[in-house]
């Protein structure tokens, strides 16, 4: 199968995706900011004046945290589903079910253009400069490689071990706990030692070094991020060519 | 020219099997959600040809690996052993299951299915009006599909897949669909697809139906083709086992 193929019919089910998920709703695309807002404004007011106080511009730093967590998160889960709710297309049809993965991320990537433009709003809100979020799709273009590398790996894994999806849900909250997200860490902690391992807090520290602090970030922080990548979507390719052939049988 | 050549070929699944089971296993079995599984061969050394322009019927009862052997000639399955070469697009209707999606209009379907079969915008932007006006829906384009009949899903269904340029077409228990008229005119649409060199396999249990359509026809047993040839032949010999089995 072509990789053009591929694409046209990511998008095409991407675009039929977004408009069910539009579907029947009066708010629409509001719904996409719900979760995102609702939790910027809920860890806002707790922790603005306890684990916050100490870090700069701590609603623009929560808020970037949180929508590039969200965004990890949502993809990630929504892909231990995807092969096995498309069961009956995938015994009857033919087609680069790789398209499926695809879907779940331009969809939810859709959704994300909606947060974005709630983090401007929120910079504009501070008074915050706004130069810096123009190289946000620099860090988010290697995150969603990363991401779909995660992806293609659980949505193969999950076909034959059904378990991955509920240790997926559990490990991806630890990691939202793990990853500072609402609060920081100190240097040659433990928990920064441990966060070395974190691919998530790589690209969501250089997110805030370039959205919300306007500075370089550190060379190993980017040379962590190209890695994670490229080690993500190696492995996720890898895994799921490895299981795809026998998808149609194992569901 | 042959489209489709299969040759020796094989297919096995790990099938579920709960009997002669000891209770401890049970027990593990009850907590773990995993059952023990089996080796099964569903399709065994099958060899089969089918030419351009001729609609080869299949036919058995059911598990006889009927449906596996047309997954497998559209590549939805792996196979196991065996030799399968194809030549030309495949266009599979397995049940009419095609993707539809009952929230999205008729319009947003035939875009989102025809992607599934192949085919970029540009090519549906093509064919778009000659798969409406093939269903006879045209008033409907902008309807959502949960407030079709299901005759009507199967007109579009239908109409999709035959509008998707196939070159060999694999019906599964799908040929005269809808009312009379619409069964008229299905038909005339796959012979005059077969009649422009496309090659139909037809999985049926509508044996009429294989025998009024279908040149030659295969029928399985336990995963093995155990006659082959004329289709009225072949129709009468299995008519009779049936009746005595």
């Amino acid at each position: 199968m072509s990789l053009k193929r591929t694409l046209e019919l990511s998008l095409a089910l991407a675009n039929a995706e977004f408009k069910l998920r539009n579907e029947g709703s009066y708010l629409g695309i509001l719904w996409y900011m719900a979760e995102p807002v609702l939790t910027f404004l809920l860890l806002a007011g707790v922790f603005s004046k306890s684990l916050g106080q100490d870090i700069q511009s701590y609603p623009l730093y929560l808020l970037v945290g949180i929508i590039m967590f969200k965004l990890f998160q949502k993809i990630t889960t929504d892909c231990t589903k995807i092969i096995r709710d498309n069961r009956f297309i995938i015994k009857s049809i033919k087609f680069p079910t790789e398209a499926l993965v695809n879907t779940v991320i331009l969809k939810t990537l859709y959704s994300h253009v909606f947060e974005v433009l709630f983090l401007i709003g929120v910079v504009l809100y501070y008074g915050g400069p706004t130069e810096g979020l123009v190289f946000y799709p620099i860090v988010l273009v290697p995150f969603v490689i990363f991401t779909a590398g995660v992806s293609f790996t659980l949505a193969a894994l999950t076909v034959y071990f059904t378990d991955v999806e509920y240790i997926w849900i559990f490990l991806s909250r630890l990691l939202w706990l793990g990853t500072p997200i609402f609060y920081t860490i100190e240097e040659h902690g433990s928990i920064f030692l441990l966060n070395l391992l974190n691919p998530n807090y790589y690209f969501i520290t250089i997110a805030r070094d370039l959205a919300v602090y306007n500075r370089i970030p550190e060379p190993w922080m980017i040379a962590g991020m190209i890695g994670y990548s490229a080690l993500s979507i190696a492995a996720g390719v890898i895994i799921f060519n490895r299981f795809k052939p026998k998808f149609s049988e194992q569901i | 020219m042959k489209r489709i050549v299969v040759e020796n070929v094989w297919k096995k699944f790990s099938i579920g099997y709960t009997g002669r089971q000891r209770a401890l296993s049970k027990f593990i079995s009850m907590f773990s959600g995993r059952e023990p599984k089996k080796e099964f061969w569903a399709v065994k050394g099958v060899s089969m040809t089918a030419e351009a322009g001729e609609i080869l019927g299949l036919i058995g009862e059911n598990g006889s690996g009927k449906s596996t052997l047309l997954r497998l000639i559209a590549g939805i399955y792996a196979k196991d052993k065996g030799k399968i070469e194809t030549d030309g697009r495949i266009i599979s209707l397995i049940n009419l299951n095609i993707g539809l999606k009952d929230r999205l209009t008729m319009r947003d379907n035939i875009y989102m299915c025809c992607s599934l079969f192949g085919l970029g915008k540009r090519m549906v932007d093509e064919r778009f009006n000659a798969i409406v006006e093939f269903t006879e829906l045209e008033e409907y384009v902008n309807t959502k599909l949960y407030q079709f009949s299901a005759g009507m899903a199967q007109r579009l269904a239908f109409s999709i897949a035959v509008h998707c340029n196939p070159e060999i077409l694999l019906l599964d228990e799908v040929f005269e669909i809808g009312d009379e008229s619409f069964k008229k005119k299905s038909t005339e649409r796959i012979e005059g697809l077969v009649g422009e060199g496309a090659t139909v396999v037809l999985v049926s249990h509508d044996l009429p139906l294989i025998e009024r359509h279908c040149s030659r026809v295969a029928w399985m047993d336990r995963g093995v083709v155990v006659r082959e040839g004329n289709s009225t032949r072949i129709v009468e010999e299995y008519g009779r086992h049936e009746k005595k089995g």
